[in-house]
């Protein structure tokens, strides 16, 4: 059973809905309960209580007066000297600080400098960011991120560049934003390719020059949030990795199996869609990690090797 | 429970709709829902609370002298937002995060989260889709830990753990929260071990019963040091080691953009004339730094110092040995 919020907690919310009531307005429960973050039951909860609150003498003309009918609340009178939204508290200036953290915002972006308006004066913004950090990936994605967002909330054709990790290839296209996907960190846009009329998955920090294109598309009544390939007709890699290297992650190697050998020694077996992509990640260890089979995989990453040293030497 | 929710509001709305400024005795006197039978001490104690409640909700209360006793009105200026002026696109953003952290349980601040944006007027409802899955390990524990150790932060209060570390070594720990920080599916803690005296991180993953000191809970443990900054925990890669040096990276002009993504505000960057750049930066671990140049590749090579080169021809050298 969750736990009842405490006094405090529950005040917080109270206050903070009291300036959306406004006198003469009927609003859905369920837009009450998005803009003060909890479910529309809790909302309802929160207003019949509501009614119970007011200044002195609490004549009825002194009370908040509302009606509460199936899924909407009409407003007869609002709270008094409660008519503003209430200025961020520390905690909620820490979520917001943590979520444009985790979505690349670096710490001189606009909107952080916007935000620091709507805090409290109490807040010490400053020692926040000193102590509270949830930066994972890569950053600078501010503007991308803010673009997608907005397109795929207004549905809207966004023209990217797209930079293949595994070639090295910069590509143009045309693509319809559906979701911002977030996997241990990384973001992911998934959106319909203009070019194949298919779904794909693009990360995030891979794109450039997003811009939207004023035309807009017709999303799918599911979009699929899976940002991992389907492995099922994909080729698999072995790699062995030599003893006491660190091995590979789920985020970066993502549905990679691990064994053990004799003597220290990881056996990988990893699904992959593009032998570029696979003998990158294997160049990477510098010796460490040798593909096992197939032996067309093995040719390539000598091929890979040799090229790369070519180009330093 | 309702009771005491309903007095705090009334409190609230008393004092924001009062041009002068209301002592605790006027409170009590006003009907807000302060018992007629209640002794001085337990008004006293419940007048506190409820003054810290309206604090945490966000509301700025000032305290005036009247001569006799303190009085409180509400800071207007401090307490309600100015508006703030979004951008079409930074609204959906704010949308976008608040609809994948909000559910996503490796997400320590869901609930402020969703708080703070429906006060900006950008509560995922309506937004675009977004999902979020932040934890590797056990996310709904992680998340949950990892917001009470950052409570202990801004609190300092001192925290205890049983911990095991990555040899699997268990021990307990009693340490002093300095910050939190997440990386790749995992949220950290730095603080100073009192047993070691030195500042250490750890993998909240790897904590059993977390237990924040629960002695005067408004009174700090410790003192923070002045210069701690938790971002210098968020180095790269190749920046752990004991001596530093100066590393160039040349990024091609078809991957120059990369360097904003990559760089997470460490080095510097110089533009040349035909589009490429040059990223000089900190770095304390010469292979390190050559495996990443390569697993960030391609598009980028190493420059200088002499030694990246050597572990990236070493090192490649030994790839294509090994596959012939």
């Amino acid at each position: 059973m969750p736990k009842s919020p405490d006094t405090a907690t529950r005040a917080g919310r109270l206050l903070a809905l009291i300036p959306l009531l406004r006198k003469g307005e009927t609003v859905s429960l369920h837009e009450l309960a998005g803009a003060v973050g909890c479910k529309p039951s809790e909302v309802a909860a929160d207003l019949s209580t509501l009614t119970m609150c007011g200044v002195p003498p609490f004549t009825p003309y002194d009370m908040i007066d509302l009606l509460i009918d199936g899924d909407t609340v009409t407003i007869y009178a609002e709270a008094p000297g409660i008519d503003r939204p209430l200025r961020l508290t520390l905690g909620e200036a820490r979520a917001l600080g943590a979520a444009l953290d985790a979505a690349g915002y670096d710490a001189d972006a606009p909107l952080r400098e916007k935000l620091r308006d709507a805090a409290s004066s109490g807040v010490a913004l400053d020692e926040l960011a000193r102590t509270v950090r949830a930066s994972s990936g890569p950053g600078g994605l501010a503007e991308t991120y803010s673009v997608l967002a907005a397109a795929a909330e207004t549905h809207e054709k966004v023209h990217i560049h797209y930079f293949t990790g595994s070639t090295g290839n910069v590509s143009e296209r045309t693509v319809h934003p559906w979701a911002l996907v977030n996997r241990l960190g990384t973001w992911y846009l998934v959106a319909l390719c203009e070019a194949v009329h298919e779904e794909r998955v693009f990360r995030l920090d891979r794109i450039f020059d997003a811009r939207p294109l004023g035309e807009m598309f017709e999303p799918p009544s599911l979009v699929p949030f899976n940002v991992t390939p389907d492995t099922e007709d994909l080729p698999v890699a072995t790699v062995r990795f030599a003893a006491g290297v660190a091995l590979p992650d789920q985020r970066t190697w993502p549905g990679a199996t691990f064994t053990a050998e004799p003597g220290g020694t990881t056996l990988v077996t990893v699904a992959y869609q593009t032998e570029s992509w696979i003998a990158r990640r294997v160049l990477a260890y510098l010796g460490d990690a040798e593909i096992i089979e197939p032996p067309a995989l093995r040719k390539a990453v000598r091929k890979a090797a040799l090229d790369e040293l070519g180009a330093i030497m | 429970m309702s009771d005491a929710v309903e007095r705090v509001v009334n409190l609230a709305l008393y004092l924001a709709s009062s041009r002068l400024p209301k002592s605790a005795e006027e409170c009590r006197a006003a009907g807000l829902g302060y018992p007629a039978d209640q002794d001085d001490t337990a008004f006293i104690r419940m007048f506190e609370r409820d003054k810290d409640a309206l604090r945490a909700g966000g509301l700025v209360l000032d305290v005036v002298d009247d001569g006799e006793s303190d009085a409180y009105r509400i800071d207007a200026d401090a307490t309600f937002a100015r508006p703030v002026n979004l951008s079409i696109e930074e609204r959906a953003a704010l949308r976008a995060v608040a609809t994948a952290f909000a559910e996503d349980p490796g997400f320590p601040f869901g609930d402020e989260l969703r708080s703070a944006t429906g006060k900006l007027g950008t509560s995922g409802a309506e937004g675009p889709l977004a999902s979020s899955d932040l934890g590797r390990a056990a996310p709904a524990g992680q998340g949950v830990d990892a917001r009470a150790i950052a409570e202990a932060v801004q609190a300092r209060k001192t925290v205890t753990f049983e911990y095991t570390n990555a040899s699997g070594e268990t021990r307990d720990r009693t340490i002093d929260p300095y910050g939190v920080f997440f990386r790749n599916g995992s949220w950290y803690l730095v603080g100073r071990d009192h047993d070691l005296g030195e500042i250490r991180t750890f993998a909240i993953t790897r904590m059993n019963g977390i237990d924040v000191n629960p002695a005067r809970p408004r009174t700090p443990d410790f003192e923070r040091p002045a210069d701690f900054d938790i971002r210098e925990s968020e180095r790269l890669p190749f920046q752990y080691g004991s001596a530093p040096f100066a590393a160039r990276v040349r990024f091609l002009p078809e991957t120059a953009w990369r360097i904003d993504r990559l760089a997470r505000g460490h080095g510097k960057t110089q533009h040349l004339p035909d589009g490429s750049a040059v990223w000089t930066v900190e770095a304390a671990d010469a292979r390190r730094l050559a495996s990443w140049i390569v697993d960030e590749g391609p598009g980028l090579y190493a420059v200088d110092p002499e030694p990246v080169i050597e572990e990236l021809a070493i090192g490649l050298r030994r790839v294509a040995d090994a596959h012939a």
